[in-house]
């Protein structure tokens, strides 16, 4: 269950602050993987970063019990100049892992970069980068994962491995995901948050979540 | 609960972390880590002893090699960490998405870093001044220490502000340059306080790093004197400065990430 308790938040720009969400109060479960649909600037990867607690909203809070990954996108974290060891090496103790050997280990099977994974990273492909993010980032424990629409470009053999490895931890974790590829939601999710003009409706089912977002005329009431 | 070591054991993982991604980003070219020492050495030695050709052998009971490098170093510590001291606020931007990574960590971390790598070249220059035999004395390795740690804490939080600052108004880093060329020229680098008449002092001396520096020298030869510059204003506004540093700092961290 995650929490938003009056939170506003905007972002200051030349016309003055730009609200995203105002006294905003929600509240929906996480054992669904969720996936947060809405417009482009709607405030989907705002909500994202707030909820990972990557930025602070400016008044209010986000109240949860669940550890949270880092938003897991293409670049965050991931040095260019570094290898791909190296950049593991970091991710895993900034997030304090038991043993950073066994860690590096687990990335470097499941991302399958073998020899590669000894090289800068700026010297793989766009695939090859979102295969080690996420690799990265499976291979911590969290409660839940939230998965930006990068990292989700592997191929589709990489695909079905990352959804089995999730379905695997789905007992103990869920996972949160921004996306506008509707396919790839199906892929991952159970129920939807749609963001609409700073509101956001919860839909314990997904298909009518993404019927409301691709249809707004004949939008159903959220549950 | 967490409790304040833990805190404390967090802290030091993520700036320890920070610290080797930056090792390895920054130095892993061909030239690698020695570069980092041995170019502010160069430059340090270098000029300190063309100087030292110029004019003649003493200023103030004090050979003028010993003096030059105790300025040199000084500034040099000074305005070369500021750049990126104060950058490393916004260069680590993308890594505050952790939530673990906040803004002081990265900044500490490359105070950290430019701290090393200048010890490594006051190191170098150590050991050059030993064998070349120069003659020098240390009368108060104390003072010394003191002061060049508390330069490093002035420096620290001079970073702080601007980094704060051009977090919210990005021009600042090009202004920033132009106001700090003079320093080299007015901090008493290539000069002694003594050279300059009595009444011109308050132009001078207003600047903290002016008392570092003749303190500095004074440390090292206790007959150089310390007319004019005093420990309690050098101690004073390091103090007030990291203070208001730090309160900007709790103020408006969370308000950074987002810009």
């Amino acid at each position: 269950m995650i929490e938003i308790k009056n939170l506003t938040k905007s972002y200051p720009s030349k016309l003055g602050p730009q609200y995203i969400f105002k006294n905003l109060n929600f509240s929906f479960p996480t054992e669904r993987n969720v996936a947060i649909l809405g417009k482009n600037g709607a405030g989907k990867s705002t909500l994202f970063r707030l909820l990972a607690k990557s930025e602070y909203p400016d008044r209010g809070q986000v109240i949860t019990n669940r550890s949270m990954s880092w938003p897991v996108a293409l670049q965050t974290g991931i040095h260019p100049h570094m290898t791909g060891r190296e950049n593991t090496r970091f991710i895993g103790r900034i997030n304090n892992v038991k043993s950073l050997g066994k860690y590096e280990q687990q990335v470097q099977t499941f991302a399958e970069l073998n020899k590669k994974f000894d090289l800068p990273v700026r010297t793989y492909s766009s695939g090859m980068r979102a295969k080690l993010v996420f690799a990265c980032c499976m291979n911590i424990d969290f409660d839940i994962y939230l998965i930006d629409e990068a990292t989700s470009v592997g191929d589709p053999l990489f695909r079905k491995k990352a959804k089995e490895s999730l379905k695997e931890k789905s007992l103990t974790s869920g996972v949160i995901m921004v996306s506008h590829e509707l396919d790839q939601i199906r892929e991952y999710c159970h129920s939807a948050v749609l963001i609409n003009n700073g509101k956001l409706t919860y839909f314990k089912d997904l298909e009518e979540g993404i019927a409301a977002y691709t249809n707004p005329e004949s939008k159903g009431k959220g549950k | 609960m967490v409790t304040f070591s833990q805190h404390l054991a967090a802290w030091r993982r993520v700036i320890f972390a920070l610290f080797l991604r930056e090792l390895q980003s920054k130095f892993n070219d061909k030239l690698g880590l020695g570069w980092a020492f041995f170019e502010p050495f160069v430059f340090i030695f270098g000029l300190s002893y063309a100087r030292s050709f110029i004019s003649g052998s003493e200023v103030h009971s004090m050979p003028i090699l010993i003096f030059m490098i105790v300025g040199m170093l000084s500034i040099q510590s000074f305005m070369t960490s500021l750049g990126s001291v104060s950058g490393s606020i916004k260069k680590n931007k993308p890594l505050y998405a952790f939530r673990q990574v906040q803004p002081i960590a990265s900044l500490i971390t490359a105070l950290l870093l430019e701290f090393a790598i200048k010890l490594g070249a006051l190191f170098l220059l150590c050991v050059t001044v030993y064998l070349l035999q120069i003659e020098y004395k240390m009368d108060n390795p104390l003072l010394l220490i003191a002061m060049y740690l508390m330069l490093w804490a002035f420096c620290g939080a001079i970073s702080l502000l601007f980094g704060i600052a051009t977090a919210y108004v990005p021009e600042i880093n090009k202004v920033k340059n132009i106001f700090m060329r003079p320093m080299f020229f007015i901090s008493c680098t290539f000069f002694s306080l003594q050279d300059i008449p009595e009444k011109y002092w308050h132009y001078l001396n207003w600047n903290p790093m002016v008392h570092f520096i003749e303190l500095s020298r004074y440390a090292l030869y206790t007959s150089y004197g310390h007319k004019g510059v005093s420990i309690e204003y050098a101690a004073g506004t390091t103090i007030g400065l990291l203070f208001f540093g730090l309160a900007l700092y709790h103020l408006t961290w969370k308000k950074v990430l987002s810009r």
